[in-house]
């Protein structure tokens, strides 16, 4: 071959063969276009849920503001002042019930008979009849004034509703009809001046009131029957703050404006800081996060403390001890759980797991255990105990990964200066793993707190705070979770009501917590990755 | 070239006799001898009927291309093999100061603190330079700090690596440079006080003030331990072992004094080997 010759090849396969072409594009062009058209609908679905979220949560403070605010103005709140002193009230007459049931028990106990029982606790019986009277005016004032501003709130609804049809109407070209359609206009300051002089007579009341129980604690205090009864001690105290701080109501009640504007921050706190969620109350509705932000939390928590070890110890079992076959088994094994639908695990926790521990929890010889015997079939402990099942096989997986990338020189080094297996596991391979085994229970705590069914299932369903004043047995309540009352009550709300809008908003909070848990995780990985060198 | 190439087949078939190595070593206190070991990987023999004797406190280098069993007899020497699934010893023995280390009643971790090892690509612990080097003094319970922090600077001089990093022990391992690393791997292995260390190619990741570094530390070394290294450059082998033993094909062709190998090597392969025929 000539110089000239190669040279003539050379500039041939520089410039290259014509490709094939399909519509004016090569086939690589296609691919990229393939490719990148798919990663194109995954990032625009993502940015279209995002904005969807937003939108349909943006209008919730906004809604929850004016809801607060016909809360003021309509009295309500007036309202609920005293409804708050008669609210602890009550709760010390239930107190006065326990007192009666342990003297019962005592005198039983002593070998009285029920009718002989119930004749020693005459005197007790007639000092917790003269306390239940001294409520009496006051609670009856503020059950009138109770259903006077029902009333105007529900005119405020009313024509509140009107507005709103107006405006479809209008919106539907029916102008005639819309000027037709009269809504009334509340006229507040009118009504709250009513309410205001009708509540002149919460003072005496209270007074009276204050000085029924002074007089009744007194009588207690001095009375043989009462001696020695650390119970009644107790509630006697109780009772005697109450009356001295029953006062202040009246303050706080001539401090209240009902023209006070409601700030929106007041709106964002109700919801954030808000301890009731109460929805379709013919009272007033309360959208608050707590309860159901703990009862989320306090399911994940129950839920990790099972899982972690469990997940943690069998990732070192199979990636450091096993042998190959073993793992063979294991590794599939736990990872076909994630396999198992969520609604058959709650399934299988309402029939098994929730009916086994409730009997378990009767038995006589495990009294001992803290929050046995317990009441509820399914609580928070039913219910974290499944998710601890699903979110095993994910902690699992990710920390297995973690500790066999830990790269062999490190073991072989450790086992060269003469390390045993697990001098060599403590001491190298879990610190040299360890961001990916935090980021793995990390992923693992976001599962468990995105997991719906289970806990919609298994939880128990009840809107209210755990009571951790009551200890471990704070475990065994029932609870409701974020995700569960999005699933129970999304189904049933008006689209665009403010109920509808509240849980918009606790999936947006749901949405924000998943996110910065897997930033977190990704950040600690990136770590481990740098660590590794 | 090419014809040497097609010669040596026939050579590595019918293998010309080789003198047993024992006779050829003028060894006065052999530390490790090695009685017509062969080792498996599964089903594939890696090593035939190995017989050699290692002096103590002399630097011998094992030479041969890739794939020729001179890493797998090293780490026959610290049963580092044991960590890889299906390999095991098909027959003879591996004798350090007299005590087969293959028995069953060897205990491999005391038999790992006598028989130290540094490897290819330098593995400092992600943790800092001193507690690189009193990892293994802890392993043993060692806990009294004056003693940790006297090892410590006894290692890293006896490395030569104490004036470099005296201002920063605290500091990450991983911050040190390739050589620096591999220096602190020979200061950890020579911390447990071993009697023998083992260097797989302990030179082929660094560069050439690197390598000249590690070398001298080699001379230095060999006062108080028995050193075998592996190593892909012959050069490294002339430079800095007393004994040389040439590896081809899971076979040992021939071992002798370092400077009789490199001058008149008594095989042929051995010859073509170390002038760069083949290899």
């Amino acid at each position: 071959m000539s110089i000239n010759e190669q040279n003539a090849a050379l500039s041939a396969a520089l410039k290259g063969r014509a490709r094939a072409k399909v519509l004016g594009l090569t086939f690589d062009d296609v691919m990229r276009y393939f490719f990148g058209g798919n990663a194109t609908v995954a990032v625009i679905v993502l940015v279209l849920i995002l904005v969807f979220l937003g939108k349909e949560g943006a209008g919730f403070f906004g809604q929850n503001q004016v809801n607060l605010s016909v809360y003021r103005k309509a009295g309500l709140e007036y309202v609920d002042l005293m409804r708050m002193p008669m609210e602890e009230f009550t709760g010390l007459t239930r107190g006065l019930n326990d007192v009666r049931l342990n003297r019962f028990k005592v005198l039983l106990a002593s070998g009285k008979d029920a009718e002989q029982a119930n004749a020693a606790l005459e005197e007790f019986d007639a000092f917790a009849d003269q306390l239940g009277a001294v409520a009496g005016d006051a609670r009856g004032l503020m059950s009138d004034l109770t259903e006077v501003v029902s009333a105007v709130k529900t005119r405020v609804q009313i024509a509140a509703d009107k507005d709103l049809e107006r405006d479809m109407l209008r919106h539907a070209g029916r102008e005639a009809e819309a000027k037709a359609l009269k809504s009334e206009e509340v006229d507040f300051q009118k009504e709250i001046a009513a309410i205001k002089s009708a509540a002149g007579a919460w003072k005496p009341a209270s007074e009276a009131m204050g000085a029924g129980l002074r007089a009744a604690t007194a009588a207690a205090r001095s009375a043989a029957w009462a001696k020695g009864d650390k119970l009644l001690e107790k509630l006697l105290l109780k009772a005697e703050k109450f009356a001295v701080d029953l006062p202040e109501v009246e303050v706080r009640m001539a401090a209240w404006r009902w023209d006070e504007p409601v700030p929106y921050s007041r709106s964002v706190a109700a919801f954030l800081y808000g301890r009731e969620w109460i929805t379709a109350s013919f009272w007033q509705d309360w959208y608050g996060m707590l309860p159901l932000l703990s009862g989320s939390l306090l399911v994940a928590i129950i839920a990790m403390v099972v899982a972690v070890p469990l997940a943690i110890s069998c990732a070192i079992y199979v990636s450091e001890i096993a042998t190959p076959g073993e793992k063979a088994v294991i590794k599939p094994y736990i990872e076909f759980v994630s396999a198992i639908p969520s609604v058959v695990l709650g399934f299988f926790g309402i029939a098994v797991l929730g009916t086994v521990i409730r009997s378990l929890s009767q038995v006589e010889f495990l009294h001992w255990i803290p929050g046995f015997p317990m009441s509820e079939r399914l609580n928070a402990l039913t219910a974290g105990l499944l998710l601890a099942v699903t979110s095993i096989p994910t902690i699992f997986s990710l920390a297995e990964d973690a500790l066999a990338n830990v790269p062999r020189h490190f073991k072989e080094a450790s086992y060269a200066l003469g390390a045993t297996r697990f001098q060599t596991l403590v001491r190298v391979l879990i610190p040299a793993s360890l961001s990916g085994i935090i980021s793995a229970i990390l992923l693992g705590f976001g599962r468990v707190i995105g997991e719906t069914m289970v806990v919609l299932l298994c939880a128990g369903n009840r809107i209210a705070i755990p009571d951790f004043t009551q200890g471990v047995s704070a475990f065994f309540q029932p609870v409701h979770t974020m995700t569960g009352i999005i699933a129970q009550e999304m189904g049933e709300v008006a689209q665009g009501s403010i109920h509808y809008r509240a849980l918009f908003m606790v999936g947006i909070i749901l949405f924000f917590a998943s996110l910065i848990i897997n930033y977190i995780a990704q950040k600690v990985v990136r770590k481990y990755r740098i660590s590794i060198g | 070239m090419s014809s040497q190439l097609a010669d040596m087949p026939s050579k590595i078939v019918n293998p010309p006799s080789i003198q047993p190595a024992a006779d050829a070593l003028p060894t006065p206190t052999p530390m490790i001898v090695v009685d017509h070991l062969d080792f498996y990987y599964g089903k594939s023999k890696a090593l035939h009927a190995v017989n050699m004797n290692i002096a103590a406190k002399h630097v011998t280098a094992f030479i041969g291309p890739s794939g020729c069993g001179k890493s797998t007899l090293l780490r026959c020497f610290n049963r580092m093999n044991d960590l890889i699934e299906g390999t095991r010893i098909g027959a003879g023995e591996v004798r350090i100061q007299g005590v087969n280390i293959y028995d069953p009643t060897v205990d491999v971790i005391s038999l790992r603190r006598q028989v130290g090892m540094v490897f290819q690509k330098s593995n400092p612990f992600p943790k800092s330079i001193y507690q690189n080097i009193s990892y293994g003094l802890e392993l043993q319970g060692v806990k009294d700090k004056k003693r940790l922090d006297e090892v410590v600077e006894k290692s890293l001089r006896g490395a030569a690596l104490w004036d470099e990093v005296k201002d920063r022990l605290h500091s990450s391992a991983l911050g040190l440079s390739g050589g620096q690393q591999q220096r602190l791997c020979i200061a950890r292995a020579i911390a447990v006080e071993p009697a023998v260390i083992l260097m797989d190619e302990p030179c082929s990741a660094l560069d050439p003030i690197a390598t000249s570094k590690v070398e001298e530390l080699i001379q230095e070394l060999k006062k108080k331990f028995t050193i075998v290294i592996v190593t892909h450059s012959m050069q490294q082998a002339g430079r800095c072992s007393d004994m040389t033993a040439f590896f081809y094909l899971g076979k040992l062709i021939e071992m002798d004094a370092t400077q009789k190998i490199f001058t008149k090597p008594s095989q042929q392969q051995t010859e073509d080997y170390i002038t760069g025929r083949f290899g």
